[in-house]
């Protein structure tokens, strides 16, 4: 993709994404017809109570999931023609996940859990080793790199998770509560460090239901049974 | 992931749950142990009895003469009934399915030496009945047709009689005294060891003399008569044997004025018939299913384990999906796991067969318990089954688990 269709192409497009799962006689509708748009740079929030969708949303943005309807254009490509592999690939390189449970190896020193997406990508050793660490500055933690994640405060563990997002320079950072498992001092160092990142260039994607940490993100997205509320994409139009 | 990295990623799992590890080891062991040693131990099975029946003498037949036995004869006519020299002729000369036939007169004796009196098994016998008895001489010679010619007072001791009878001041040349007369001793046979079928005491234990020294030594059962007690035959192979019995019974039929239906006129005795009746193939039936038993629960706690294991880390499946892998890096991770077990408790366990079986054999227990044969055929086959085993139920979980949609397993706690 060139440098000029990056500029006009969305990061993500979605097209009346709709979720159904269907167990049994059961059908839930996760998702109705949602429309989204993420542009290059952006910090969007996705706000919503649980149970309103917007962790299957989450789920479907990092490709972890397939919608039952609808078009999800990644950087302008429909990812429904992209087969199991490349969106292994896509995961792997285009999307950098940071969750609430931070869903690191355990048995993975810091330095390897960062490594980890590079591991399966065709990357040198050293050079996989010389990124991670390098990651690992970005979020401050050049001082714990050989420590086992249960060796490291929940703080510690989420920048772990975030450098290991960054890696491969994603298109976009998925954070699904990031602080939802951290004390308020933590939480608020984690969201500073997101901020950073964006304001780097990085595209953020916050999935939360905190109305305060929305309030920090320059779109916000409103999402409730299913649906994004009327008009709740805002754009806050700052910077 | 390369090859070197999915390897340490594997030996940290494996390092990590070392009691999982273990376990499934010592069924991977266990399993390839007991196949190697009841492999190998039905093979030394079979071929012990195949040994067994050789030591009484290659395909060998023996016919003893009975009486008549059918009711309804003359009470004059119930007699013994007894080979002649003619008789031994006639089978020599018609039965085509037996390359050796010999006479051969035997009975219970006093031998002599020194301060030693034994009763022994005494053989008349000729030459060629090294042959057909399948043994060897350890020292000396062997009774030559000479000795048979003249009626030499030579004798050949079974390995067990030499010892018994003369112990450690055991010489060729010596005298000892057999049926009550000097006998020069010329040879000792090699020993034969437990025979599975006999015609009377084991080689072992017997003294030979020429046929012709014992029937002229010995009174004779028929008046002027040399009384030959069994023809031995050696079948051409194990094959022609029933050919064997019905080109001998309507010679010594006519010959000895029976029916050809009496059963009790003579017998005829081969281990090839007992052989034909062991039931070697249900033996060896038997451990065969003993065996792959055997495999199969190594292979069931293999699959256990890797599906226990497999379940356990479906987080780990979902966080290695979610930042790049393939589903076949997964399961290239799994294959790589259970490889390692495989390999190392496939060696062990082919060490620890082979050690037993090497203990086996180095102890000393009587010939009639057989020693394992290990056979690479063996070899392969425990390894490549658990190996196969073991591959697969570490893949086909894996492939599983890593097939979903990465949510699903990554919501897996």
């Amino acid at each position: 993709m060139g440098a000029a269709a990056a500029v006009t192409t969305p990061v993500v497009e979605l097209d009346r994404i709709s979720k159904i799962y269907a167990s049994g006689r059961v059908h839930v509708e996760a998702l109705r017809g949602v429309d989204l748009r993420i542009e290059r740079g952006d910090l969007l929030a996705i706000l919503g109570p649980s149970g309103s969708g917007k962790t299957t949303l989450m789920e479907i943005l990092g490709c972890l999931l397939q919608p039952t309807s609808g078009v999800y254009r990644f950087n302008g490509e429909p990812i429904h023609t992209i087969k199991p592999d490349g969106l292994a690939r896509l995961r792997g390189e285009e999307i950098g996940f940071v969750f609430q449970s931070f869903n690191l190896l355990p048995r993975l020193t810091a330095v390897e859990n960062v490594e980890l997406p590079l591991s399966y990508r065709k990357v040198g050793r050293r050079e996989r080793r010389r990124r991670a660490l390098e990651a690992l500055e970005r979020v401050r933690l050049g001082e714990r790199t050989r420590h086992l994640p249960s060796e490291m405060s929940g703080g510690e563990r989420q920048r772990v998770a975030i450098a290991r997002a960054l890696i491969n320079t994603p298109s976009f950072i998925l954070a699904d509560e990031p602080t939802g498992n951290l004390d308020t001092r933590t939480g608020g160092e984690i969201m500073a460090l997101l901020h950073e990142l964006n304001a780097d260039g990085t595209t953020v994607v916050l999935v939360t239901h905190d109305l305060a940490i929305g309030d920090q993100a320059k779109k916000r997205l409103y999402i409730c049974d299913g649906e994004v509320q009327d008009g709740a994409q805002e754009n806050r139009g700052d910077s | 992931m390369n090859v070197g990295q999915i390897l340490r990623s594997a030996l940290l799992t494996l390092r990590s749950q070392k009691l999982r590890t273990a376990l499934t080891l010592f069924g991977m062991v266990w399993g390839t142990a007991s196949v190697v040693f009841l492999m190998s131990w039905g093979l030394g099975l079979e071929r012990m009895i195949d040994e067994g029946f050789n030591k009484i003498g290659n395909n060998v037949v023996h016919i003893w003469a009975g009486k008549i036995g059918e009711d309804f004869t003359p009470a004059l006519d119930r007699r013994e009934l007894w080979f002649s020299r003619d008789d031994v002729e006639a089978v020599r000369r018609g039965v085509k399915s037996a390359d050796i036939v010999l006479p051969e007169s035997r009975g219970w004796y006093s031998a002599t030496y020194g301060e030693t009196m034994l009763s022994r098994d005494v053989r008349g016998v000729e030459p060629a009945h090294m042959i057909v008895r399948n043994t060897r001489i350890a020292a000396g010679r062997m009774i030559s047709a000479d000795d048979v010619r003249s009626r030499r007072r030579v004798a050949v001791l079974g390995s067990k009689t030499r010892h018994e009878l003369m112990g450690a001041g055991a010489r060729l040349g010596a005298k000892i005294r057999v049926m009550g007369t000097p006998h020069r001793v010329i040879g000792f046979l090699e020993p034969v060891g437990t025979q599975l079928t006999r015609d009377a005491d084991e080689i072992d234990d017997q003294i030979w003399v020429p046929l012709t020294t014992l029937l002229g030594q010995r009174e004779s059962p028929i008046e002027n008569e040399e009384v030959i007690d069994i023809i031995v035959l050696r079948a051409k192979s194990r094959e022609v044997f029933e050919q064997l019995k019905r080109e001998v019974r309507p010679i010594l039929s006519r010959r000895l004025g029976v029916s050809p239906d009496d059963e009790e006129a003579y017998i005829l005795v081969s281990p090839i018939e007992s052989l034909q009746n062991m039931p070697i193939g249900r033996m060896r039936g038997m451990l065969f299913v003993l065996a792959v038993t055997t495999l199969g629960i190594g292979g069931i706690g293999i699959l256990n384990m890797m599906l226990d294991s497999v379940q356990e880390r479906r987080q780990e499946i979902g966080i290695r999906l979610a930042v790049g892998a393939r589903r076949r890096d997964v399961v290239a991770q799994f294959f790589m796991e259970t490889l390692v077990i495989t390999s190392v408790g496939g060696v062990l366990g082919l060490v620890f067969g082979l050690v037993f079986c090497l203990f086996l054999a180095g102890l000393q227990v009587p010939d009639v318990i057989p020693l394992p044969i290990v056979k690479p055929w063996i070899i392969w086959l425990a390894l490549s089954v658990m190996g196969i085993v073991g591959v697969l139920s570490g893949i086909i979980p894996a492939w599983r688990a890593a097939g979903v949609e990465p949510s699903v397993t990554l919501r897996a706690e």
